[in-house]
Order: structure tokens, then sequence, then C-alpha cells
């Protein structure tokens, strides 16, 4: 898989290029600006862009704006943001203007490293990898009824590995369940919150976070 | 002076008493004339005659005359220094002399012929000189000069060409002699008496009437109350126009329209120098009231020191402002720093107190033409003046401190931004990458004892991370300078551990007042989850009247202060920093309710 990395700080930079390189992806740009990542998506024509929020000149949301550039621009790049802080409202807005091959994770995560090449894959095949605090955030929203409640503990949790974007597979190793056990989880979940019936991993985490919207 | 004044009454009464008396003695040669002819005849005849012979008209040409002489003396003893009164006083004695030019006396007649036409020149020069006693404008000047050099002309060519053998115009037929005649016709007399009253009456009195409704439009609305007699002598003006054009021109006037005109014009005459000494006095009348602002200042709080001065002075556009020694310029009483105008709409007059700039009048020009009253007035009211100085000097620097709480808060605001970017841009930053790269160490090294030291000091770091993560998020959200106050509430909500609803007003607001509300609300959450007990709470921002207002509410136990080295003081100091208020209602039965309110310009 290609990845182009735009990231000012070339200490986190390397670090991430090479475990991206270890783990089998092929970094074929770097950058350390919009502008430069701008270029690099036009020359590499990569499958992700991985993009810091924050970027030169000033700091704010250079990375924000560079990556709505690329989705509007070149929809077929998958498109994983970092950032120091994760905010729900910005994970929505980001979803809304074009929720497939879209990733929106803390830099921390890089850490977890099996997990996050897991999450720079999804991304790549035209998934969802959503932060678990933004997850958290969106969990913590005040409903009128809440139907969330008449869910039971593992379902929360199955719904909230959902939401991330993980396909069944990847919900199984993480609780370490059978997947049965997980499919009927989610069909528990979709009908307590009358979703209609449970779609393909891609869609399904769309009318999840449609539904915590 | 004063033997001057008294003798000029006497001989003024003594003259109207002649006058008079030279009236009456023309209408009885003109009665005896007409004896024999019936009694309607006699009345058209002394028509003709004159226009001031009967009685009653003679007596109130006279007693107008008498007005202006007592009303000049008035004004004259009551403001020596001013030229006006003695101004009025000649108008007075010259009219009265106007009337012995119906004397059958060749000399008089000659003289008064001349010195009578003047006079209404002399009323002139006075109304126009109305109220300082001098004639500033040039264009009034001109106009006095010119009425007084014309009618002298006039009149001289009038008397060359008179010749007797025809009445002049306002005369009984009675033949006088001129003593300057070089004999002609009385025809000819006749017409320059009719060109006389075109240019007199028809052009100069317009000319009149214009000047003084100028001078009325233009002047500042104090000067226009004591101005006001302007407008009864342009009236007056105009009715003795009307009058002589009437009596000169027409061939055969109605006697009633007649009768209606004289009347009026008289009536107006007599009413002016009233008008003009009531005027006059009223600046006088002022000056009595500088004796009550004494007085009434003891009584006056210092914001109440403009409205006395107002009032004393009869300037309702007074305004003070006050001297702030190490300003080193002037402050109105709010303790604003203000200047002194310098255009011509305005004057200012600068009091001192004890050899000190204390304060200065702003005022209409108008009070300019009495300095002493305006001197007298800041002189009685400079202890006071001082008193509400140090007023406004503790205002000024109360405004000052305002002003500084401000920019403590606009600094540390800054500050916070700052420090949550550089904790984010550094520290953070580089713990991830550290972390990232030990991570990397790990994995290459594949050695058992060395993998779960690492992996314990990446755990570390992760925490640390968290730990910085959040330490930025209180110092200052980046989503509150990102996306403002509603999203940043959003995203404060969303954290606390139980349900809150929220109702926050959407828009962006200035960053001061957006942060301080977002710290409010943090700060009344953060008490909630750590005191209250509650199971429920609702956070909610409005604007109203301009004011964002932010109120926290909750169902805990309540009892909460906001006492000294609370976070609520500190709150409750951010929020007065920028005008607002902070109101805690917790009572004991329970459930605590914070609003924050604070000013917002938009």
């Amino acid at each position: 898989m290609r990845i182009v990395v735009a990231e000012d700080s070339v200490l986190f930079r390397e670090g991430l290029v090479r475990i991206l390189g270890e783990g089998g992806f092929d970094v074929v740009a770097q950058a350390g600006d919009a502008d430069a990542l701008h270029h690099a998506v036009i020359a590499a024509k990569p499958d992700v862009a991985i993009v810091d929020v924050r970027m030169p000149p000033t700091q704010t949301d250079e990375g924000t704006r560079a990556a709505r550039q690329i989705r509007e621009r070149h929809p077929e790049v998958g498109l994983l943001v970092l950032s120091q802080v994760v905010e729900a409202k910005h994970a929505m807005e980001l979803l809304s203007e074009s929720p497939e091959g879209f990733g929106y994770l803390l830099k921390d995560r890089v850490i977890e490293i099996d997990d996050f090449l897991e999450a720079v894959r999804r991304v790549g095949r035209g998934g969802t990898a959503i932060d678990p605090e933004v997850v958290a955030q969106l969990f913590g929203r005040r409903r009128a009824q809440d139907p969330l409640e008449e869910l039971t503990t593992r379902e929360r949790e199955v719904l909230s590995l959902m939401a991330e974007g993980r396909s069944n597979r990847g919900i199984c190793d993480k609780l370490v369940l059978s997947p049965k056990t997980i499919e009927s989880h989610v069909n528990n979940i979709f009908s307590k919150l009358r979703l209609g019936p449970a779609p393909d991993d891609h869609r399904r985490v769309l009318a999840v976070l449609a539904f915590l919207k | 002076m004063r033997i001057l004044r008294y003798s000029l009454l006497a001989g003024g009464i003594a003259l109207g008493i002649a006058a008079y008396k030279v009236q009456m003695d023309n209408l009885h040669v003109t009665l005896i004339r007409s004896v024999g002819l019936p009694w309607n005849l006699t009345q058209a005849h002394a028509m003709t005659v004159g226009p001031f012979t009967t009685s009653a008209r003679s007596w109130a040409i006279v007693s107008g005359a008498w007005l202006f002489l007592v009303a000049g003396l008035v004004a004259w003893s009551r403001r020596p220094s001013n030229r006006l009164g003695p101004l009025m006083a000649a108008a007075g004695i010259a009219l009265l002399l106007r009337q012995l030019r119906y004397s059958h006396d060749a000399f008089l007649f000659t003289v008064f012929f001349v010195v009578g036409e003047l006079s209404y020149w002399v009323v002139a020069h006075a109304v126009f000189a109305y109220p300082s006693g001098r004639i500033t404008d040039r264009l009034e000047r001109g106009l006095i000069k010119v009425g007084y050099t014309v009618t002298f002309l006039f009149t001289i060519a009038i008397l060359l060409l008179y010749d007797g053998s025809r009445p002049l115009r306002f005369f009984d037929p009675t033949p006088r002699d001129s003593l300057i005649s070089v004999g002609g016709s009385g025809d000819a007399a006749i017409t320059m008496q009719k060109a006389f009253v075109i240019v007199v009456w028809g052009v100069l009195a317009v000319a009149a009437i214009v000047l003084l409704i100028r001078k009325l439009v233009l002047a500042t609305p104090r000067a226009r109350r004591i101005l006001a007699p302007l407008l009864l002598a342009a009236i007056t003006v105009g009715l003795r126009a009307v009058f002589e054009s009437i009596f000169t021109f027409a061939e055969r006037p109605s006697s009633v329209l007649y009768d209606y005109l004289f009347w009026w014009q008289i009536s107006a005459f007599i009413a002016l120098p009233l008008a003009l000494l009531a005027g006059f006095l009223r600046a006088r009348l002022a000056r009595a009231s500088v004796g009550d602002l004494v007085l009434e200042l003891e009584r006056t709080p210092p914001q109440g020191i403009r409205d006395a001065l107002r009032r004393a002075l009869d300037d309702p556009t007074l305004d003070v402002l006050f001297w702030l020694p190490e300003r080193n310029g002037f402050v109105d009483a709010a303790g604003r720093s203000a200047e002194l105008p310098d255009h011509g709409n305005r004057t200012v007059t600068r009091l001192q107190h004890e050899g000190e700039p204390l304060a200065a009048l702003v005022h209409d020009p108008s009070l300019l033409e009495e300095p002493k009253l305006v001197n007298a007035a800041g002189a009685a009211a400079s202890l006071a003046l001082e008193n509400a100085r140090l007023h406004a000097e503790t205002r000024a620097q109360l405004e000052q401190v305002r002003e500084s709480r401000v920019r403590i808060v606009a600094t540390a605001d800054e500050e916070r931004r700052r420090i949550e970017r550089d904790i984010h841009d550094g520290a953070q930053q580089r713990l991830v990458a550290l972390a990232v790269q030990l991570r990397s160490a790990q994995r290459r090294l594949q050695d058992p004892e060395v993998d779960s030291l690492l992996a314990a000091t990446v755990k570390e770091l992760q925490v640390a991370v968290e730990e910085l993560r959040e330490l930025a998020r209180g110092v200052h959200p980046a989503i509150l300078t990102e996306d403002g106050l509603a999203a940043a509430l959003e995203s404060l909500v969303s954290r606390i551990p139980f349900p809150v609803d929220l109702d926050a007003a959407e828009g962006r607001l200035p960053a001061q007042v957006e942060a301080t509300a977002y710290f409010v609300a943090c700060e009344a959450l953060a008490n909630v989850v750590k005191h209250a007990r509650a199971s429920t709470a609702t956070v909610r921002t409005v604007r109203r009247n301009g004011l964002l207002v932010v109120e926290v509410e909750d169902d805990g136990i309540g009892g909460a202060v906001a006492g000294n080295g609370s976070g609520l003081r500190g709150l409750a100091d951010r929020v007065e920093a920028l005008g607002g208020r902070l109101h805690v209602e917790s009572p004991a039965e329970g459930g605590t309710r914070i609003v924050g309110e604070i000013p917002c310009a938009s």
C-alpha cells in the first residue's frame, strides 16, 4: 500500500515512517507542510495520506484544510488525520463530507503499532478508523429517552468498536470472543437501536455514527 | 452720573409735555380754521393734518418715547459700563425732540425736522447694539451709518426745497418757514419726501428686518433666548414701514385701516423698550442666581454641580471638565479623558483654585459677553468643583484599574493559549515520538527482559501524554479558539461522567468573552462533579440585552459559596473584570445555580 506522510515534526515523522516501512507499507513521499502534501498527493498517487492537523505556518488547522481539499480533488485517496487532541465535532464534520476511506486518530495511537497499522490498512481499503476517544464523546452525548441504556455492557463495548470502524473480525480479536457471539451481539444492537438489519462492515460504521451523532 | 440721569429724566418729562402741547396747539389752529364745516368734514380735515393730532395719539407717542428714556436710564444705572442704557435713553430723548418739528416756530421746525427723523436711527442703533451695547457686525454697522447719513441728507434736501406753498406730508396745513429754503416748489419738497419714504421705509427698513432675523437665526440657543426682543423690533419696523407707506402714498386711506395701523405700530413701539429692558436685565437676574448657587452647592452632590451651573448661568448646554494634574489633561465627570473644544460654537472658560488649574467650563459663546458672571459662578463653585474634581480623579483611576483588569485577563488568556500550543507541539509531541521510537526498538530487539522494561516505559509515556493532553485542555482548550464557545461546551459536557443538558447559543463572540463564559461553565461543572453529588446538570448560554448569560444548574446538595480562595471567587473576579457579574445561588436544601453575565458588544 502506498503511503504519503505529512508531518512537520521530524522526530515523529521518522518514527512513523519506520513503523510503516516495517509493517510492509510503501512510504512514497514525506511532506512538512500543506503545499508539499498537495504536490506529493498529485505526484505519488498514494492509497493513503497520513496528515497531521497542525502544520506550519500557523500551527492551527492547516492539516484539516489540506485534508478537505484532498477529499474534494482526490476522493480515491484514503485519508488518515492525526491530532494531539480529537473532537467529536471535527470528526463528524470531516466524516460527513466523505465518510469512506477516512480515519481520525490521536497521535498516541501510533504507539500501539499493530492497532495503528490495522487502522491504516482499513482506511486504505475504503474503511473507517475513528478514535475511541471520539466514540466515547459521542456516547457521552445526552439523548432524550436514550436507547443506549437498553444495551448490555458487552453490547456497548461492541458498539464502541463498531463505531471506531472495526470489522467483526477486528472486534473478535479485541474482545477475544467467537465470531458467532459477535454477530449475535451486532444483530441485537441493531434491533435495540432500531437501525434495521445490520449492513456490511463499511456501511454499518456510518449507520452507527449517524445514530450516535 | 446719577445727577446726569436725573436731569435727563426731568428734561425728558418736560420735553414730553412740550411736545404734547405743540400737537394740541396745531390741532386747535386746524379746528378753528375749519369752523363752519360739518362735523364729519372736520374729522376728515383733522385726519389730513397729521397722524398724531388727537390727544390720545399724541400721548401714546410721547409715552413710547418716555418708556425708551426710562428703560434706558434703568439699564444705565444697573449696568453703568454697558452702553446700551445711554443709547436707549438717547433714543427716548431724540423721539421727544422729534415732536418739536411740528412747531410753527421757524427755528424749532428747521432744527427738529432734521433731528426728528434721525431719532428712528438712534432707536435702530440701540436695537442692533442690544444686549452688549456695541454693534460688532460689519453689515449692521454699515446699515446704521447709511441710515444716519441718508436721513440727514434727505431732510436737509427737503428743507432746501420747501417753500411753504403746500403742506408737507404728516404736517398740518399751516405754512412754516424753512430757515435754509432756497425756494422751489411745494411739489418738489413733497416729491423728495416721497423718495425719502421709499429709501428709508422701503429699502433700509427691509434691510434692517433681514439683518434682525439673520441675527436670530445665527444665534446659539442661549443667545437666541436673550435676543428674543429683536423679533419684536423686527415686527415694529415692519408695521411702521407699512404705516408710513400707506400714509405717504395712499390718496385716501380708509380711516379705519389707518386707525388700526396707527395703534398696532405704536403698541409694538411702546412694548419694544420694555422687552429690551427685560431681556437686558435677565443677565442681571442670572447674576443674582450666582448668590443662590453658593447656597445650592452646599447641598449638591458632585454629579449635580453641572446642572446647578447650567441653571445659574442660564445655559443648558454648559459642561464641566476637570483638570487632572497627573494626566496633564482634562476628564469629564465620569473620569473619561476629554479634549477642550476649539471651534466657534463652544467657548471655554478656565477656572483656577489657589493658583492651580481646577476645571474648565465649556459653554455658549454668548456667555462671553458677561465674563464677570461666568467667573463669579466659577468662584462660587470652586470648592464644590474641587470636590467634584477629586471625584472625577477617583473615577479616572477606577477607569484605569478597570482597563488594566481587562488587559490582565486578555494577557492571561493569550498566555494560556500559548502554553496550550507549547504543550501540544513541544513536550507532548516529543513524548509521543519517543514512545514510538521505543516501541520500534522493542520490536527489533525481541529480547524478553528488555521487552517488559520497554513495554512498561512506553506505558508510562502514554500516561504522561494523556496527562499532558488533559493539562493543556484545562489551560485552554484548542476547540474554544478554533470553533468557539458552543463547540467547546459541547466537548466539555461530553466528558462529564453524568448526563448534562446543553443549550448553547451559536455564533462567535470576542475571545475574552468566550473564554470567560467557558471557564465559568468549566469551573461550575468541575464543582458539580467534585462536591454536588448531582445526578444531572444543565448548561445554558443565551445572548440577551448585550449580555452573554451562562448558567449552570444542578440537582445536587447545594451549599456552594464563592468565598476567598475558591475557584468561584477567581471566576467572579474574571467576570467582573469584563464588567459582568457572577451570581451563585446554592441553598442548603439543595441544588446549585451559577449564573455569569458577561457584557458582549455585538
